[in-house]
Parts: structure tokens; sequence; C-alpha cells
């Protein structure tokens, strides 16, 4: 649905996105994580037309941005960093204006922004001026004329910057409907947002993706080795040298020596699950009382700082 | 209704819905005011020094010409001041972006902003028709000749559009905008006069005469409707309106 290869851009001296290359299949919400200045919005006002890549082709639906940019742009809907609205225009005018710029049919406006306005919920200021409403309420309105006209793919560019707690979860739990239907890239630099929301994720630092798949890929590709979480009855510290010595156990840790908690880790290359049942008859046969075993996936944030120093 | 009427009816409900369209009208037709006014007590003085002491007093036609001659200059400030907002507040307000990421070419945009730019300010024209009436109210004024006036004004400005939205789609900055645009159209004014001093005699002091606004107009205040004229002025129009459609769809490949 969204697919883009070897995207470069140098604006003067600076390399903003060198060889950026990804697909996002349709239906599917991707989270596009990255620092201030990585090349998010760049990446995306390319994607959507707004200023070209020195190489490499975006095609939205299969319609290239440059070749085919109106086909393209018809079935696009964009939610910039800045939100682009008319701040001397009335809530419900801006919204039909951008149905009409992105040719919505004639008869199917009125109903078209009827819905949009009950779905973000601006039924209360749909005659307000813009310039009066507060910042979530611009952002709603914003992603309106992003919305309005239905299109199969949407980019939205920090979409919950700004917004209070209540409106953050509101919005995603928005863009999370949204996803079946629509395909969904979303930037963001806040971890949880992306973590939260979106089913694969692509980290993008200093113009190159580092990594991308999904957040489980993500995870596991970059641990070196399994691990795990095991909380005992007691004689923790005892255990944590015993499982030391069991044969693919590459590190054991104390977490909590009043919980009597620890954690293991197991090498990649070894048979995982011999393993893990070599140890759990160790805590057994050793009468320390095994209360839980489980694996332990690394934060997003973990990875997101690892790949991205 | 089509992207580009769209495009125009946004942005001639934005100048009515700011203090721009308000300022633009009663900056246009104070002036316009005040120096009818002025035109008026002059041509009283004339006549009355006519009917005293005999000679020619100054004739309707002289102070209609006087009028529109006016307008050339009051269109100096005004038209800047209508098409210095028609990118670069869009752009500024990052608001270029929506048109930029729908389905509408780099020309349709242009399009739509110079109806709206031009009907706006065709508005204010028509209000100033009022003056003529006066005149026609109390003489017998060779209306032909205020028809060709109008006509000569509205494509005159129709140029100046097209000039103001080029250089708007350049800089993100309204006052840049307003001042260059400005710069150029006074250029344009003066460029006849200058004509001998840039060039000596010759094929291109006819080019640069040519080249000036005021000469083609000045047809139109004689009541002189010529092909030439008009197409001077179309392709003006079409000129600038196709660098400013290079300047926006340049964007794309920059």
């Amino acid at each position: 649905m969204i697919e883009v290869s070897g995207l470069s851009k140098r604006f003067g001296e600076v390399q903003a996105l060198s060889n950026v290359t990804f697909t996002v299949p349709k239906g599917q919400i991707v989270g596009f994580l990255g620092a201030n200045g990585a090349g998010k919005t760049t990446t995306m006002d390319i994607m959507c037309g707004c200023i070209g890549a020195d190489e490499g082709s975006v095609k939205i639906s299969g319609f290239d941005i440059t070749e085919q940019p109106i086909e393209a742009k018809r079935r696009l809907g964009y939610l910039p960093d800045i939100p682009p609205l008319h701040l001397e225009m009335r809530v419900a005018d801006f919204i039909t204006y951008s149905a009409k710029i992105h040719r919505l049919a004639s008869a199917s406006i009125p109903k078209k922004v009827s819905e949009v306005i009950e779905l973000l919920s601006l039924g209360d200021v749909r005659g307000r001026i813009i310039g009066n409403l507060s910042k979530g309420f611009r952002q709603r309105v914003a992603l309106a004329q992003a919305i309005v006209h239905d299109p199969e793919v949407l980019v939205l560019d920090e979409p919950t910057e700004g917004l209070d707690p209540n409106q953050i979860l509101h919005i995603r739990d928005l863009i999370k409907s949204l996803a079946g239907q629509h395909t969904i890239i979303l930037s963001s630099h806040i971890l949880s947002e992306v973590q939260n929301t979106c089913d694969h994720i692509i980290i993008i630092h200093k113009g190159s993706i580092v990594q991308q798949g999904t957040k489980e890929e993500l995870s596991s590709h970059l641990q070196s080795e399994h691990l795990y979480r095991l909380r005992v009855g007691a004689n923790s510290s005892k255990l944590a040298s015993v499982l030391t010595a069991v044969p693919g156990v590459t590190m054991a840790n104390i977490i909590n020596q009043d919980d009597h908690e620890l954690e293991f880790g197991i090498g990649r290359d070894n048979e995982l699950q011999l393993v893990v049942e070599t140890v759990a008859r160790q805590v057994l046969d050793g009468g320390y009382g095994l209360r839980e075993i489980s694996a332990k996936t690394r934060s997003l944030e973990e990875v997101f700082f690892q790949v991205t120093q | 209704m089509s992207p580009v009427m769209t495009i125009a009816w946004r942005d001639i409900r934005s100048y009515f819905a700011s203090p721009k369209g308000a300022a633009i009208f009663f900056f246009f037709l104070g002036f316009m005011s005040l120096f009818f006014y002025l035109f008026i007590m002059t041509y009283m003085e004339y006549a009355q020094r006519a009917a005293s002491m005999g000679g020619e007093g100054v004739s309707l036609e002289q102070l209609i010409r006087a009028f529109f001659d006016n307008i050339y200059f009051i269109l100096l400030l005004v038209v800047p001041a209508v098409t210095m907002s028609s990118f670069s507040e869009e752009r500024r307000n990052q608001t270029l972006r929506l048109l930029q990421t729908s389905p509408v070419t780099a020309m349709q945009i242009v399009a739509g902003k110079f109806i709206a730019a031009v009907s706006v300010l065709a508005f204010v024209l028509a209000c100033s028709a009022v003056y003529p009436l006066f005149i026609k109210m109390y003489g017998n004024p060779d209306i032909g000749v205020i028809w060709t006036s109008y006509l000569g004004v509205l494509l005159l400005m129709s140029a100046q559009v097209a000039f103001g939205l080029w250089v708007s789609s350049m800089t993100n900055n309204q006052f840049l905008a307003f001042l260059f645009t400005m710069f150029g159209l006074f250029l344009l004014l003066i460029l006849n006069y200058y004509a001998p001093n840039m060039a000596s005699g010759g094929i291109w002091e006819s080019v640069v005469k040519y080249i000036a606004a005021k000469e083609h107009l000045d047809t139109f205040f004689k009541g002189i409707l010529t092909v030439a004229d008009v197409t001077y002025f179309i392709c003006f129009v079409a000129v600038f309106l196709f660098f400013t459609n290079i300047v926006l769809d340049s964007q794309r490949w920059r």
C-alpha cells in the first residue's frame, strides 16, 4: 500500500535522508520512531509530495507520488507536524473546504463532514472560528481534514503532539479504529505512543533506517541472549551461583533480594526449552520453592536507545 | 465546484473575514475620494477662471483621464497589499501543505489564487464607479472612454496581480512580498519614461517601451481598444502565472 524505496535527500551540506526503504502493507499501522531531527518529517513530506527527493521513489496504492501525483494524492490524507489550518475559518467550513479540495463528491460532503465532526467530538465547536480554539481542538480539526475524504493511506506526523492525556487516549483509540480500512503511518518521538498504537515499528536515526519489525521482533533481534525472570521461595543468592553453572545459562543476577527474584540469560545458540527445563529442575531439586518463571522481553525504550546510540 | 473555484472562493472569503478586505476598501476608496475631490475642485477653479477671464477650461475628458491615471498610482499600493499574502502567508502558516498534498495541480492552485485576488480588486474597482457616475450626473462625458478605461484598468490590475503572485510565491515574508511587488510595479510604470535613457534609440528603446504598461494603458484611456494592447496584458498575465506555476511546482523536484 505504501512503498518507499531508496529515498535520499540532502539540504545543503546536511544529508537529511539516505537510502530510506520500507513498505507498509494494507491495513497496518506503522510507527515511525526517531529522535527530533532524525528525518521523520522530511520522509513524510516527500511521501506526500510536499518536497521532492534527490533519489528514490514513493508509491501510494501503486501510484508514484511524482509521476502520478493526482492519483496518489486522491488516496492520501496527511496531518503535518504543524497543523495546516486556516485560522480565520469556522470548523465546519474548513472541513468542508478540505473535503472539496480532496475532490469528494459534492453530494456526499455534508454527510461526511458531519460524520467526521462526530467521530472527533467536534460537535460543540463546529461553528466556532479555528483561531479561537485550544491547541487540542485545533489538532483534532487538522486530523479531521486528513480523514474527511476517507483516504486509503493516512500519514500522521506526531498526531498527539500538544494534547492532554485524555485527548491522547482518544486520538490513539481513533487511530487504532481506523486501521484495517486505512493504511496508517504515524511518526512520533514518544516511545509509548508507538508501542501502544502500532503493529510494526520503523526506527530512523540520522536519516537512515536502523531497525524495523514488530515490537517483539525488534526486542528479540537486539538481544544477544534470551532473558528470563525467576521467583523462588527462599535462598536466592545460593541459587544464582548454582544457575551460572548450568550449561547454556550465560548469567544469573538477583533483582530483588527480599522477594527472591532473579533474572537469568540463555545464549541464543542453545536449545531454549531444554535449558529452561534444566533450570526449573535445579530449582525444584534444590528445594528453593519455584514460584514463577517467565520470559522477559526488552522494552522498546531499551531497543531505541541501543540502536540510536 | 472545480478545485480552482474552491480555492478562489476560500481566498475571497478569507479577504473579507479579516480586516484586510475592509482595509483595502478603506484605503482605495478613501484615496479615490480625496483625489476625486481635489480634481473636481481644480476643474471648477479652471472652469470659473475660463468663464471670467476667457480661454479654455479643463475638459471633462481630461478630468476622467486624470481620474483613471490616478487609479494606476493607487493600484501600486493596493495590488501588493492584496497579493502579498496569497502564497507567503500560506507558506508561513504551513497551510500551503494542505494544497500541496491535495489532488490539485500547481496550475489550479495558481489559477484559484489569481481569480480570488482579481475578484477582490474588481469588486473594489466596481465601487469606484461612483465617481464617473457622479460626473455623468452633472456633465456629459464620453461613456465609451469610461468603459474602455475601466477595461484597461482591469487588464492592468490582472497583470499586476499575476506579477504580485509570482513575487509572493517566492517568499514566506509578506512584507518582502509587498515591497518587491510594489518596486516591480513602479518600475513597470516608469519604464517608458526611462526607455530613452536605458536604450538610446533603435529597436531596444522600442522593446523597453513595449514592455512598459503605461504605453498600452494610454490607448484604453483614449477610448481606443486594440487587439495588440489587449494581447499585451493577456501575455503579461500568462507569463507571470506560468512563472508562479514553476515556482510552486519546483518544490516537487527541489
